[in-house]
Formats: structure tokens, C-alpha cells, sequence
């Protein structure tokens, strides 16, 4: 699989629009659909979250799937709106889960989740704390930091140094969890736009269809991925 | 010449025939073919198997009714056709009806107060009823069948054709054969029985045989040189039955069989009609008379008949999945080789159909069609390619084969471009060969669609 040229080396909110701008151009070729430049970032309207939520997802999910590298970054692939989705939707209110405890912070995460507070609510509760945590540390919000800080600010937040409240303390988790989720889903979920990511890692997609390739090892499989609604890339 | 053409050159000579019969000649019934004692009784079940083999229930009872109670609509050119209620109740169904009335339905398309009944009611076909079977079917109705009263709607139809004296003047030009059947020299006891299921209960030529310029069947018995060798119903091609091509001759016996008792074999799958009709008769008859007509089929045109002991049998066994044939090599081959350079048509085969269908075209033997020289893939009628497309098809659970079918349909994964590029690659695949489909026929067939 061959990597989507064309990425921009600068990271930010433009990112997002320029990607779908080159994406558009590959698009021309027979095998693939063309796909609509989709809104920036900053224009995107949010199901969930706040206008400085969304500041902060966007800057933080940023760091954990860097651009500029080989393959999309979690900003090419639309992460922050699959996350906002997800946030908005079953998975953001626990809907099918057990909340009614107890809960036990100190419990082994295996033990499953461990927070009176579903998902949104803890994004809710931990971006401002967080935050202001990295202003006691730096005089600034996580968003105005340069990228090492952010990235040790971020580290601090997985080693549970930032002191959250207890029913916080998978903040970090999930929002790891839902980048990589909101990287690899597919696309119908908002995230990986124009399923950049798994042209990238050349996985073909909701096909489901390779009998005859079963046996043809070593043999590089050729066509891009098809999504579950069908498009192609 | 367009169906409306045919149509109205139809009413033409309907018109001058029908007001010269009309004025002249009394309305008259075909006697027994048979002359049974009086004291004649059908065998236990021998009616509600003619019933069955007739497929009385498709048409009259409606979606949700009660059995024989009536009210389904029936499409037809001339407009709704209402299927009355043949339940032996006095006031709305058929309960005062004589046996000589209700023959003469079944005999002359005629009511029990005379008036006639619109050729929807196949008794072009049912004309072909041995004595037995019209007794046997007129003892299950009158006692087996509970009465249901229901009255239902009045087939209404337009000028002329709420005319019904002119049926009577369509009877004397379309229903020219003699009652009773006859059978065809030099066959098998199994060939002659499947003859008559196939030429008259069944009523297969009703669909499968052409119709000619009055709309009529263009062949009721096997000796009539278009007999079954395929029509159109409703958008729908309904294949030939006869011909090298036909899957009569293409397929043994023993696959004919398994396909008219199970919905399935390793070809293909019965879908639509055909599988209502599976649903409601063909899998209710015997495996000696599924054997039978396959038989007939195979034998009709002079082909030998090797007759299996059996089929679609309970055993475990599998069923390998087929390669392509010569016709299909090099399709096979294209989508194989999965070139991101192909044309939209077959990309598309291989992002939506491959996984079931497979890139030989072959399907799985029993479960999904063999899409190579397929009569819905490469019909005259391209609807029905693109509403299977659109919105999938089903398979009908049957006493031997259980396991009901379902094809998703594909409406919201496709465009209108999509599903012409795919239809037409479809139609040129593995050795096809038939026409393109435009975009604009699948948005017809689109705006069909209930959502």
C-alpha cells in the first residue's frame, strides 16, 4: 500500500481542509469516488461538545496521532468529530452499560469501569481540570502550549500526575482509546475521512470478499478499501 | 408492437367478435369430461392436494386474510383484478354453487350467475382438470375449507374491459381447447403425469408461455410450438421452460426437481413469483410429482430422461463451491486478478457481490445464485435485475429445505450510476450478453420503492 501523498508538514486546523482538498484530487482516478472537501474543523458544528472541548480534542488528539508523518494524522482522519459523535451518542451516555455500582477507584481496571460518570461526562468534568492544570504548570491552557509541552503535559495526564478526581481517572484511557477508535472506524462514524488510515495500513475495508486470495502469499493485495456505505478509496 | 398497441388491436376484434357472439348465441358450459357414479368420492387429501397443485391460495386470499376468503389485488394490464372469495360461504363465497357451476369456472372462466370471470382466473389452464380432480377440488371446498364470510371489492375495470360480455367473445378466439387432457404419446407414466400437473393445475404456461396478440396464452399443451417458451408478468421475465438454453435442459432431473420442491438448487434460487409459488404449492407435492414435471420438462422436446431415485436429500454432504465455466474464465480471471484500474462495474461486483457470488459467478450451490446465464440477470426486462439490486430477494423456506434466504439489498449503498455500471457489467459477465441499463431505468425502478 502506497502512503496518500501530499500531506502539508504544518499541523493545525488547516489540516484538516487541505487534506480533504488533496484527497479530492486522487479521487479522479477510476477506482475511487470523489469525496466532497468536508467543513474544517473549526467550522465543524459540534453534537457535544463545547466550543473549548472541541479546542482541546482537536489539540490533544493532534498529539497522540501526530500529522506530518507517513500516514494521516488523527486531524486528517476527522477524529475529534467521531469522538464528538460517540459522545453524543449511546456510547457518550453508557446507555448499555452498568452504572449503578459500586464503584472503586482503586479497583483493577480489568474489574471494568469504575466511574459513577459515563463517558461525556467525564470529558466534561476533565478537560477543564485538566487545563487548569497545565496552567498552574505553564500559565497557559493546554491548547496555547507548544507541542513538547503539550506532549509531557499529556504524559503527566496517562501517569496519573495532574491530580483528577477519582471517577476522572480513565480520562486518558478513553480519550487514547476513542483517537484510536475515531482513527480506525469506519468512516460512517465521522472519523477516518475518506478512510486515509486504512489505505494507509492497507486494510481493504467492508469487503469481505478474498477467496482467492487466500492462498496467494506474499502477494500484495491491490485494491483500496470500500467503506460500509460503499465508498471507495 | 408495444404492449398498447396489443392491447387496443386486442379490444379491436374483442369489440366486433364479442357484439355479434354476444347478440346471437347462448352462454354455454363444457360437460364432464368423465362421466364418475354418483356415489364417487375423492380419496382422503386427493382435494386439498388438487388445491396445491392449483396454487388456489396465491391468489384468493389476501395478504393477512383468511385462506380462500379473497380481496387480493391482482395486477393486470387492463387494471386491479379483486380475487373473490371461494370459501363455501352462501352469501359472499362460492357455498350455493353446483359442481357443474363451479366446473364452469374452472371449465369456461364462467360464474355461477353466468357472468364471466376475467382471464386472471387461469381456466385456460384449468380446463385441462381431469373429472376426478374437479370433484375432489369441489369436495374440498365445499367441506374442508371453512366458510369465511367476506365480501370483497368488485373488480371494477375501465371501459371496455368492465364489458364482461366481451371475455365471452375473448373465450371463443383464446380458449379453442378441447377440456380434459390428453397426453402425450410414447412418455413415461411420469412424464404424462407431469404433462398434466404442468399443463393444467399448475397452470405454469400462464406465465412461462408467450402471450399472444388478444393477450391470450400462445400455447397451452405441449404440442403448441410456443408452449412455455417464456413470457413477461408484470415487469418480469418468466423464462422458457423449453429450448437448449432453458434450465430444463440445462440442469438433470434431479436438480429440476430440487429447484420446483426447495426454492433451490445448485444453479439457482426461485425468487419472486416463482417463489410464491414454491412457497405455496410446489413444495407441498409429492417428490413423485416434482419428479414428475421435471420429467415432462426435460423430456418435452424429445431429450432423454434419466430418471433420479431421489433428490434434495437429507444427508450431509458438501457442496463445493464451482469454478467458472469456459464462457466465465476470463471474467473470473479480471476480477481475480482485482487491478485498482478496473472499470467501476466490476470494482463494484467486487466490493458488493463477490463474498456470496463469488468471482466465478457460480454462487454457492444451494444458497446464492449463479449469476452466469442467469434469465434475471440477463432478461429482457431489466427491472427485476435492478429491484434485487436495489432491494434484495428472498428465498422461501421449504419442508426440505428449511433455511429461508435473504439477500440485503444494496439501495443505500449504491447510486443510480452505480447500479446501471453494475447491472450492465453483470449483463456482459462470464459469457452474458445482453443489453446495457441506464441510470435513469434504476431510478424508475428507485421511485418503485415504498421508504
Amino acid at each position: 500500500m502506497t502512503d496518500l501523498p501530499g500531506y502539508p508538514s504544518r499541523r493545525g486546523f488547516l489540516k484538516g481542509s487541505a487534506a480533504g482538498v488533496a484527497l479530492a484530487g486522487l479521487a479522479v482516478s477510476a477506482k475511487a469516488q470523489p469525496v466532497e472537501p468536508p467543513a474544517p474543523l473549526e467550522e465543524y458544528e459540534c453534537a457535544y461538545f463545547t466550543p473549548e472541548e472541541w479546542a482541546f480534542v482537536i489539540a490533544a488528539t493532534a498529539r497522540l496521532i501526530p500529522s506530518g508523518g507517513e500516514g494521516p494524522g488523527a486531524i486528517e482522519a476527522r477524529v475529534p468529530v467521531f469522538i464528538d459523535g460517540q459522545l453524543a451518542s449511546d456510547y457518550g451516555r453508557a446507555d448499555d452499560w452498568y452504572m449503578v455500582g459500586p464503584h472503586d477507584p482503586a479497583a483493577d481496571p480489568l474489574l471494568g469501569w469504575q466511574s459513577p460518570l459515563n463517558p461525556a461526562q467525564i470529558y466534561r468534568q476533565a478537560i477543564p481540570a485538566f487545563n487548569a492544570w497545565c496552567e498552574g504548570q505553564h500559565g497557559k491552557a493546554f491548547t496555547a502550549l507548544d507541542d513538547a509541552q503539550k506532549d509531557a503535559a499529556l504524559a503527566a495526564l496517562d501517569n496519573d500526575e495532574v491530580g483528577l478526581q477519582p471517577e476522572l481517572r480513565d480520562f486518558f484511557t478513553i480519550l487514547l482509546a476513542n483517537t484510536k477508535e475515531g482513527y480506525f472506524a469506519d468512516p460512517m462514524y465521522g472519523g477516518n475521512h475518506g478512510m486515509q488510515s486504512w489505505s494507509y495500513i492497507g486494510f481493504p475495508g467492508a469487503r469481505a470478499s478474498y477467496r482467492e486470495w487466500a492462498t496467494r502469499y506474499n502477494v500484495r493485495y491491490p485494491l483500496g478499501p470500500v467503506s460500509i456505505k460503499g465508498e471507495r478509496a | 408492437m408495444s404492449k398498447s398497441l396489443r392491447i387496443i388491436a386486442a379490444l379491436a376484434a374483442v369489440g366486433v367478435v364479442g357484439g355479434l357472439a354476444f347478440a346471437f348465441v347462448p352462454v354455454q358450459t363444457t360437460a364432464p369430461v368423465a362421466q364418475l357414479p354418483d356415489d364417487w368420492k375423492p380419496a382422503e387429501g386427493q382435494g386439498k392436494y388438487v388445491m396445491y397443485a392449483s396454487d388456489c391460495l396465491a391468489c384468493h386470499t389476501a395478504d393477512g386474510g383468511e385462506p380462500f376468503a379473497g380481496g387480493r389485488a391482482i395486477a393486470s394490464p387492463m387494471g386491479t383484478i379483486w380475487a373473490t372469495n371461494i370459501t363455501p360461504d352462501p352469501e359472499t363465497g362460492i357455498g350455493n354453487w353446483t359442481l357443474d357451476q363451479f366446473r364452469a369456472a374452472l371449465y369456461d372462466g364462467i360464474r355461477a350467475d353466468g357472468a364471466h370471470l376475467y382471464p386472471a382466473m387461469p381456466y385456460e389452464n384449468y380446463r385441462k382438470l381431469t373429472e376426478e380432480d374437479v370433484r375432489a377440488l369441489y369436495d374440498y371446498f365445499m367441506h374442508e375449507v371453512p366458510a369465511v364470510q367476506n365480501k370483497v371489492e368488485e373488480t371494477k375495470l375501465s371501459f371496455p374491459f368492465n364489458m364482461r360480455f366481451g371475455i365471452r367473445a375473448w373465450n371463443w378466439l383464446a380458449l379453442t381447447h378441447d377440456a380434459g387432457f390428453t397426453p402425450a404419446d410414447g412418455k413415461t407414466e411420469a412424464e404424462q403425469r407431469g404433462q398434466y400437473l404442468v399443463e393444467g393445475p399448475a397452470h405454469c404456461a400462464a406465465c412461462h408461455s408467450p402471450r399472444d396478440m388478444l393477450m391470450a396464452q400462445d400455447g397451452v399443451s405441449v404440442a403448441d410450438a410456443n408452449f412455455l417458451t417464456g413470457g413477461v408478468v408484470d415487469g418480469w421475465n418468466a423464462p422458457a421452460l423449453r429450448g437448449p438454453d432453458s434450465a430444463p435442459q440445462k440442469w438433470d432431473v434431479a436438480e429440476m426437481a430440487a429447484y420446483l420442491a426447495t426454492g433451490r438448487n445448485i444453479h439457482s434460487t426461485a425468487n419472486g413469483e416463482m417463489g410464491l409459488v414454491v412457497e405455496h404449492s410446489l413444495q407441498h407435492l409429492t417428490d413423485q410429482d416434482n419428479l414428475a414435471i421435471a420429467a415432462f420438462l426435460k423430456g418435452a422436446d424429445g431429450a432423454p430422461v434419466e430418471m433420479p431415485e431421489n433428490f434434495a436429500t437429507l444427508e450431509t454432504r458438501a457442496l463445493p463451491a464451482l469454478d467458472a465455466d469456459d464462457a466465465g474464465k476470463e471474467t473470473e480471471k479480471m476480477l481475480t486478478e482485482a487491478a485498482p484500474d478496473m472499470a467501476l462495474g466490476p470494482r463494484l461486483y467486487l466490493d458488493n457481490c463477490a463474498a456470496c457470488h463469488f468471482v466465478s459467478g457460480k454462487g454457492a450451490p444451494e444458497i446464492f445464485p449463479e449469476l452466469a446465464a442467469n434469465h434475471i440477470v440477463t432478461g429482457s426486462e431489466v427491472s427485476p435485475l435492478i429491484s434485487v439490486i436495489l432491494n434484495g430477494a428472498e428465498v422461501p423456506s421449504t419442508a426440505k429445505r428449511p433455511m429461508h434466504l435473504v439477500m440485503q439489498g444494496y439501495a443505500d449503498r449504491m447510486n443510480d450510476e452505480e447500479v446501471a455500471e453494475l447491472s450492465s457489467f453483470l449483463r456482459k459477465a462470464w459469457g452474458n450478453d445482453a443489453s446495457a441499463v441506464t441510470a435513469a431505468e434504476v431510478a424508475a425502478v428507485r421511485a418503485k420503492q415504498p421508504h
